[in-house]
């Protein structure tokens, strides 16, 4: 019987661990992910044979020395991190894997949800958690057709947000607003969640909007495991179809949803793959639940800004040009900034959402 | 006994069992098990059995059974219930439910 050693990491590896493990992760053809919190090891005579990862609410970094993969190493990895989830508040799993290892995860207590083939197969631990949001979601539906959707970031909530779910209303009776709920943007979930629905309270049109709840099926680009997928194209690839089945099959039926709306970037690459891929996953693909229509929305300009991006709102302000980040938002945004968020005018108090101290008043 | 937050117990080796606990306001039993064919009902059936004994009437209670032992699995269920509430087990229920 082989003399199986396991060890447990919070948080960073050292030194001496980065290199095995790396060694390891290449070996299986992956990346190590850089926001892992914990890792469980396996040794064996004091070489590594196994790991695997916890982020967020998902196992990532898998791999298995070849030689050692009839030993059923999995199982004490798994529980190592099963426990380390329990500790952090986090009783529910995902796990991000080869279709391949499909299988073997189900035999541990896992179920697949979403698969990309070749590429990625989204499982959960639960058997019914999906099937349970789908249910729920019926509980937010609005009497009218059509019933279309957003998926915002919101990060901050900006006109060009707003342009987007207007232009959804017109089109339909009833539009729900879905806000990406992980916890990887500046602005935390709770104060996005309420600038769209202080934003969407403020619309002609709220009494056709539902601002529905963050939801972990509901997949951010920013916390999509990158580490398996070669290249940018594969990865754009894998988030989007993991991303637009679920929402295909499991969001959008029990909402009647038939139309999604997203804004387009004409200059960017990734976005006009995504809006591809989105076609896909939407129109084409097989699948049970009825095609959603795609709409693309051009994006408006605002202020001196060609077109309105979150992401330069957030440049804005992280060099204290309230004014003109002003401009790029509905005025209950500029509110909640200025009266929640104590972001101010005087660049002494404030100093950007990411940096609260320590401001360079120049 | 009520289930107050989250909690596990056991492991995923073979002859044992992985049990995980959570508050619900329903009674929710998920089980997967390596024997279904020619276990599953008698699996279900202990779990079952060993969660009334606990006075466990809400809840989500995940189990993967890897071919655990009734005894092993009770234990385990056991286990579980009673590290999410904070409350030593009362063994004298335990024992006499198992005369």
């Amino acid at each position: 019987m082989m003399d199986v050693q396991l060890k447990t990491v919070t948080g960073e590896l050292d030194a001496s661990l980065v290199g095995c493990v790396d060694d390891l992760l290449q070996r299986s053809d992956i990346c190590r992910d850089d926001n892992i919190e914990f890792w469980a090891l396996a040794f064996s005579d004091n070489a590594l044979i196994g790991c695997m990862a916890l982020a967020n609410d998902a196992i990532r970094c898998t791999a298995i020395d070849s030689a050692y993969q009839s030993r059923n190493l999995l199982a004490p990895l798994l529980a190592e991190v099963r426990y380390a989830a329990i500790e952090r508040g986090r009783p529910q799993l995902f796990c991000y894997t080869k279709p391949q290892f499909r299988g073997t995860f189900a035999g541990l207590g896992f179920w697949p949800i979403a698969e990309v083939p070749g590429l990625v197969t989204l499982l959960e631990d639960d058997p019914r958690g999906v099937e349970r949001y789908s249910d729920g979601l019926v509980s937010t539906t609005k009497p009218g057709t059509p019933v279309g959707a957003v998926v915002i970031n919101a990060n901050p909530f900006t006109l060009g947000h707003e342009y987007l779910i207007r232009e959804a209303a017109r089109v339909c009776a009833v539009v729900h607003v879905f806000v990406v709920g992980e916890e990887n943007a500046s602005f935390s979930y709770a104060d996005r969640y309420a600038m769209v629905s202080a934003g969407v309270a403020a619309m002609p049109e709220r009494d056709q909007i539902v601002v529905q709840a963050g939801s972990r099926y509901v997949v951010s680009r920013h916390t999509f495991p990158q580490y398996f997928l070669k290249d940018a194209a594969d990865i754009t690839r894998a988030y989007t179809g993991i991303d637009l089945q679920l929402f295909r099959d499991r969001i959008a039926p029990p909402l009647g949803v038939r139309h999604r709306f997203v804004g387009t970037e004409p200059t960017s690459k990734i976005t006009a793959q995504y809006n591809k891929e989105m076609a896909y996953w939407l129109q084409d693909a097989i699948s049970e639940a009825p095609a959603i229509e795609v709409h693309e929305i051009h994006r408006i300009g605002a202020g001196d800004a060609p077109v309105v991006s979150a992401s330069t709102v957030r440049s804005l302000l992280a060099e204290c040009r309230l004014k003109e980040a002003k401009q790029l938002l509905p005025p209950t945004t500029y509110d909640y900034l200025v009266f929640n968020m104590h972001i101010a005018q005087d660049p002494v108090q404030y100093a950007g959402p990411e940096r609260r101290s320590g401001a360079d008043p120049s | 006994m009520q289930i107050l937050r989250d909690s596990a117990a056991g492991t995923l080796e073979s002859g044992d069992a992985m049990v995980r606990v959570s508050p619900s306001d329903d009674l929710e039993v998920n089980v997967s098990s390596s024997v279904e064919v020619q276990y599953g009902t008698q699996v279900r059936a202990v779990i079952a059995d060993t969660l009334r004994q606990l006075g466990v009437v809400s809840g989500w209670i995940t189990v993967v059974d890897k071919g655990a032992l009734d005894c092993t699995l009770r234990a385990r269920v056991q286990a579980a219930v009673s590290r999410s509430c904070d409350q030593p087990l009362d063994w004298k229920l335990v024992v006499e439910a198992s005369r």
